[in-house]
């Protein structure tokens, strides 16, 4: 036993647990079983609800086990006439003004309070007055209501707003028996992660508005699988009835969630009934796309039947024009076996490279240690580099505000805007919109010089990036100074090929003697770590392997596999264009709308011979598409994704789809191509990934059970760098930064989401300096325009970036503002002007 | 008798500095400031004098006990006097705030504690502005400010007004709300004496506690000691209230008889009526029946006749007066200064209102009284703080002295009246 474990007795049961433990949880270790209401593990102690007294030898009264520290050869007793006198006092006090319509709450049946009276309660109540009476249904915001009179007032909710979400959103107002959970002003409890507050009440008092008296939980069916809502991956509980979603819980896992989702997590899922759920294979007659000589699907065409017509006309038209002329547009929300089999069709089926999933430059693989979400506790500093986790990673923030409050951990931020989490950063560095390539080589530079390593690259001073010299040597310094690093960057928020210069940055890390150091690359969607690892990339097959890697892929993949690199996604919209490209594939994505460019990529689209887009719902490509296929998506899909930390985990399906899968689908295409694989069932080519692809050996449905499992991060192969960064010509026009807005209301928060509150119109975020230039004031309306659009936005100044930028949050698809960025994917620049 | 905290007390303007100083106040800094400051706790630790608020807790103890070398440090001055029948604080703050103000600097001096709070409750309005008048003058002294009489010792003391809740009394529901927060009692531990306000290590003495330190530097903890009896030394200030002659807050030594308080110093009861019971410290200890009169004003035979000193309000309560409904009453102070944050204090104080208000209706039932009982002992020592057990104490006491007062309301009542 090590200095760091106490050894005590409860219940005669000896049990040694590590110091700080408080007594309940030493307790569940041995079985025994202490009620509680107000104490939850991740919250910490209250000592609220006095439901988990207990005896302890040598104290004078009765303590509470969730408020107590274990101490060494201290003797705990839970059963003793004391005891069980106390747990049915404080059981009746709880129960005495609480309502007895367990027969229609919500939470009948998985209430810890009712089973707290059923094991521990007095039979009866000696209260002989009327009940108190209070309000039944108050909306706390639209998604949550609380029945106060079901209220126990445990503090469990106001603890969480207070401790977990560290914003006192949702507090106790008024004292003694009038006290009720309220915020302040009546003002809404609208926050990010407001909806965890449902989970956690242990009575019926705070529901969620959109399942109250929907359904009584025992006659759910819960399906554990994974929100697709951005890269954490949290783990959730879908409960379905009639094969409709009614609910989702979060289902903790501490490597990933902590326990907790997001509300875009627990009610963004609603598009899995959406009336544009693409359902069945079908032709655009009406399209936009000019008319085609491809075999049309007849009127009742099966999904089978459509999958091997596409095929076909893939295959010929890769016969005709090469197979540099079709391509596949991939999806980083698709699940790994998607992607595989895709990136498989267009490899090994029609001989072609131009696969990609992304509009940004990214590469596979990490030169250092691929982090864990739960590494961020462990780390001593964390830094942010272009990543505003709050908006694009919910569940990173609470991760990283519980490592800063709790775990000493120091927060650096190396951004172009201002984030949320700067409250919580001892550092927050910010440079120019768009010249990230020079503030990351800067602090490469600064790096190599304290460790006496050659510079990275030449020295091109910090000008042009708007960050003090001595902003960059704290930075520097915490780096260098750090004992265990985590680098949180955002691939999809950095221009140009600033990520290589992070690798090149994280390679530098690794050489700080007596540090240990790891990253996580932070993209917002889904699979976005998946995809690459797929290798849905042009140059980078499965593992990070090199496309021009002769030996190894035809080893792998076959003789006839290409071994050139291919377009990227923005190349093939190029090629599309200019009409080099003949047919594209789009699986589960919208570039019209996602890519940068607007208009020109509608443009690009229409022009080709061949549009197919296989998608779960009706988007503006949809539109331009020759031929549709119906893609189930999550809530109905089966399958793996690997989130941002790296692990893998399963999404389990939680509804019938009324077609095939998507994997069949693309099995189908595959067999049409001459494949002769034949998979059963998506758990198949799992198998087939853990045979094929680096990093996932041994992956399979036991080793990732319920909680995932870790993949092998592979080793990035050393890029190219263009030498000199691309500084940037003064002409008056603004940098544009778009910037990822948690609740943007696109295909997915459609206008009927239970989360349209959140919406936010379109505003242009100014720096005071350029505002007074401009002669732009605060809510003034602004137009942004570059040479093909013009965009009107309502003007706020808030200092968000440095002088010189603009930052545009991307509040809705309808907004356009991808058409304020040319489609070669480069920095923007627009004209601001006041109406 | 022996005077020290009322020795000039009605004299005209000791609340300014000139009369107080007049009267050897701030003598004591001096004194001190020779010392070392472990040396002022080692007296204040001899002198035997224990906190004034209530719990009567050994004040050079609580001052040893702060976290080593952690600083800064602070001290928090306990003026929420709000326990029912208590007004000595009051008097103090009122007449003699340059009294309050010298014994914090000691204080601070002993402990190095460079910021001082006052927190008053919300009541206290009027007297913030002569405690903010007293600390200006003292700053404009020099007692006050940054090096203090060339020692190079700083202090800074602010006035705060509370709420009106009874709860910040306690002591960490006190350190919430002057942090800003609501009025809730911490866990303990940590002390405060290891995570305070703002999580710093914290002193935190009653107004009368903090005015007995000069008298402590200037005279000798001896002299102090030589005062009151084995476990109480010196003097305390005792507000007697109730259906006395002469209602008021007296000084005496400790083990003064509580006979001697009553009819002595405040005069009697009124219409020379019977004395029936009284309550000695403060309304949240338990009540003795008249027969107990003789018993020694101080912390030990209290606690041996089953109560407390408490905060030193002696509460008297003649033959004229219904003891249930003295209970009642007592029940709904607590029941309405309940801070709600645990269940058994939350639901019980009103269920016991619920109880004690029909039995007073005439439709209660024998069985009521052995109820009260049962409530009382599912509250008591089952609480987050020991406002429960405050009124728990009345109910008790009242059932256990007076059973038969509370049998009188059955007498009449038909079955099955409920």
């Amino acid at each position: 036993m090590s200095d760091n474990e106490v050894t005590l007795t409860i219940d005669g049961k000896s049990v040694t647990v590590p110091k700080g433990t408080k007594v309940v949880d030493a307790a569940k270790q041995v079985d025994v079983d202490i009620p509680v209401f107000c104490y939850h593990e991740k919250i910490g102690p209250l000592g609220c609800c006095r439901m988990c007294l207990v005896e302890v030898e040598k104290m004078p009264k009765l303590m509470t086990a969730c408020t107590m520290d274990v101490m060494p050869d201290m003797v705990v007793k839970t059963t003793t006439d004391k005891v069980e006198k106390a747990q049915k006092g404080v059981l009746e006090f709880t129960l005495l003004n609480h309502p007895l319509d367990c027969p229609v709450c919500d939470k009948g049946g998985e209430c810890p309070l009712q089973d707290n009276t059923f094991k521990y309660g007095p039979p009866d109540t000696r209260m002989e007055f009327h009940r108190h009476n209070n309000a039944k249904a108050t909306p706390l915001s639209p998604v949550i209501t609380i029945d106060r009179e079901r209220c126990i007032a445990c503090q469990r909710c106001t603890a969480y707003s207070e401790r977990i979400e560290q914003d006192r959103g949702l507090v106790m107002l008024n004292r003694g028996f009038h006290n009720e959970v309220g915020t302040f002003n009546n003002e809404p409890y609208d926050t990010r992660f407001s909806g965890n507050v449902i989970d956690i009440c242990p009575v019926g008092a705070l529901t969620n508005t959109d399942f109250r008296f929907k359904a009584r939980t025992w006659d759910l069916t819960n399906a554990e699988t994974l929100c697709a809502n951005c890269g954490c991956n949290c783990n959730i509980t879908m409960g379905t009835r009639l094969n409709e979603l009614l609910r989702i819980e979060a289902r903790p896992n501490d490597a990933v969630d902590d326990g907790w989702i997001c509300d875009k997590g627990r009610w963004g899922h609603q598009f899995v009934h959406s009336k544009n759920k693409i359902l069945t294979a079908r032709e655009n007659s009406a399209g936009g796309g000019k008319p085609t000589s491809f075999p049309t699907f007849p009127r009742d065409c099966t999904i089978e039947e459509a999958a091997g017509k596409v095929a076909e006309a893939f295959k010929k038209i890769a016969k005709e024009h090469g197979p540099e002329s079709v391509g596949f547009i991939g999806s980083p929300y698709g699940t790994n076996e998607e992607n595989y089999l895709y990136q498989k069709l267009f490899r090994q089926g029609l001989g072609s490279n131009n696969i990609d999933h992304k509009p940004y430059r990214d590469t596979p693989g990490l030169p250092i240690d691929h982090y864990g979400i739960e590494q961020i506790e462990t780390a001593n500093v964390v830094l942010l580099i272009a990543s505003d986790p709050t908006e694009e990673l919910p569940i990173l923030d609470l991760r990283i505000k519980k490592a800063v409050t709790g775990c000493a951990t120091r927060l650096v931020s190396l951004n172009d805007q201002k984030i949320v989490l700067d409250k919580y950063s001892t550092q927050s560095v910010q440079y120019k919109v768009g010249s990230e390539a020079l503030a990351i080589d800067a602090l490469a530079n600064g790096l190599a010089r304290e460790l006496g390593e050659p510079a990275p690259t030449q020295d091109v001073g910090l000008e042009q990036t708007g960050i003090s010299a001595e902003d960059m040597k704290a930075l520097v310094e915490t780096v260098r100074s750090s004992m265990k690093i985590c680098v949180v960057y955002n691939p999809s928020a950095l221009s140009g090929d600033a990520v290589l210069r992070v690798k090149r940055l994280l390679k530098l890390i690794a050489k700080v003697p007596t540090m240990e150091c790891g990253a996580i690359p932070a993209a917002p969607a889904t699979n976005a770590v998946g995809a690459m690892d797929m290798g849905l990339l042009p140059d980078f097959y499965p593992g990070g392997v090199s496309a021009t890697d002769q030996e190894e892929i035809k080893k792998q993949w076959g003789e006839d596999t290409p071994t050139t690199n291919g377009l990227s996604a923005l190349e093939m919209i190029a090629r599309a264009e200019s009409g080099e490209l003949k047919a594209l594939l789009v699986h589960r994505s919208n570039p019209v709308i996602d890519f940068p460019g607007g208009a020109r990529v509608e443009k690009a689209l229409r022009k080709l011979d061949l549009l197919v887009v296989h998608d779960m719902l009706e988007t503006e490509t949809t539109e331009l598409a020759h031929l549709v296929l119906p893609s189930s998506g999550p809530g109905y899909d089966e399958g793996t994704t690997t989130n941002i930390g790296g692990r893998v985990q399963a999404r389990k399906s939680a509804l019938e789809a009324t077609h095939a899968p998507d994997w069949k689908i693309i099995s189908l295409m595959l067999n049409a191509l001459g494949d002769e694989t034949e998979y059963q069932k998506s758990l198949d080519v799992t198998d087939e990934i853990a045979k094929k692809v680096p990093g996932y050996q041994g992956i399979n449905r036991r080793s990732m059970g319920k909680s995932g499992c870790t993949r092998e991060s592979t080793t990035s192969t050393d890029e190219t760098i263009a030498e000199q960064p691309t500084g940037s010509g003064e002409d008056g026009s603004l940098r544009l930064r778009v910037a990822t807005f948690l609740f943007s209301h696109d295909k997915i928060l459609d206008a009927s989401s239970k989360l349209a509150h959140h919406f936010l119109s379109f505003t242009a975020h100014l720096n005071t300096e350029d505002a007074k230039r401009l002669a732009i004031k605060d809510g003034d309306t602004v137009l942004l325009s570059n040479e093909d659009v013009t965009l009107e936005a309502t003007a706020s100044i808030s200092n968000r970036c440095q002088p010189g930028g603009v930052v545009v949050p991307r509040v809705s698809d309808w907004q356009g503002v991808n058409a304020l960025i040319g489609t070669d994917g480069t920095l923007a620049r627009v004209e601001v002007r006041k109406v | 008798m022996t005077q020290i905290l009322f020795k000039n007390i009605n004299m005209k303007d000791l609340h300014t500095m000139k009369v107080y100083e007049e009267q050897g106040g701030y003598q004591s800094l001096k004194k001190a400031f020779d010392q070392k400051p472990d040396e002022i706790i080692d007296a204040v630790k001899a002198s035997g004098l224990r906190g004034r608020g209530g719990a009567g807790f050994p004040t050079g103890l609580k001052w040893s006990f702060l976290a080593k070398d952690v600083f800064p440090r602070y001290l928090c001055c306990n003026a929420d006097e709000s326990e029912p029948g208590t007004c000595k604080d009051r008097e103090l703050l009122l007449k003699n705030p340059h009294m309050l103000i010298e014994g914090m600097i000691l204080c601070s001096y002993a402990c190095r504690i460079e910021t001082g709070y006052i927190y008053m409750r919300g009541e206290f309005h009027d007297l913030s502005f002569i405690m903010d008048k007293a600390i200006e003058e003292a700053h404009a002294k020099g007692y006050l400010g940054k090096n203090i009489m060339g020692t190079g010792f700083n202090l800074e003391i602010y006035t705060h007004l509370g709420a009106g809740a009874y709860i910040c009394g306690e002591e960490s529901a006190l350190l919430n709300s002057l942090e800003g927060g609501r009025g809730e009692p911490r866990m303990k531990p940590p002390f405060p004496a290891v995570e305070g306000l703002y999580a710093k290590p914290t002193v935190i003495n009653n107004v009368e506690t903090l005015c007995v330190v000069p008298y402590i530097v200037n005279e000798g903890a001896e002299k102090y000691a030589s005062l009151g009896t084995e476990k109480s030394k010196g003097t305390k200030l005792v507000s007697v209230s109730g259906h006395v002659k002469k209602p008021g807050n007296y000084e005496v030594v400790m083990g003064t008889s509580t006979r001697e308080i009553i009819y002595d110093l405040a005069g009697g009861i009124r219409d020379d009526n019977e004395l029936k019971a009284f309550i000695p410290g403060g309304s949240s200890v338990p009540m003795l029946p008249a027969s107990q009169v003789d018993v020694g004003y101080d912390y030990e035979s209290l606690a041996a006749a089953g109560t407390m000193l408490g905060s030193g309000a002696l509460i008297v309560i003649d033959n004229k007066a219904n003891i249930v409904e003295t209970t009642l009453r007592l029940i709904s102070f607590y029941m309405h200064e309940s801070c709600g944050k645990c269940t058994p204090c939350r639901e019980g104080t009103r269920w016991l209102h619920q109880i004690v208000e029909r039995i007073l209706q005439h439709k209660g039932q024998l069985e009521y009284v052995n109820k009260l009982e049962d409530i009382c002992d599912n509250m008591a020592f089952k609480t987050f703080c020991p406002l429960a057990d405050a009124c728990v104490s009345p109910v008790m006491s009242s059932i256990k002295h007076f059973r038969s007062e509370y049998e009188e309301y059955f007498k009449n009542t038909p079955v099955g009246s409920v």
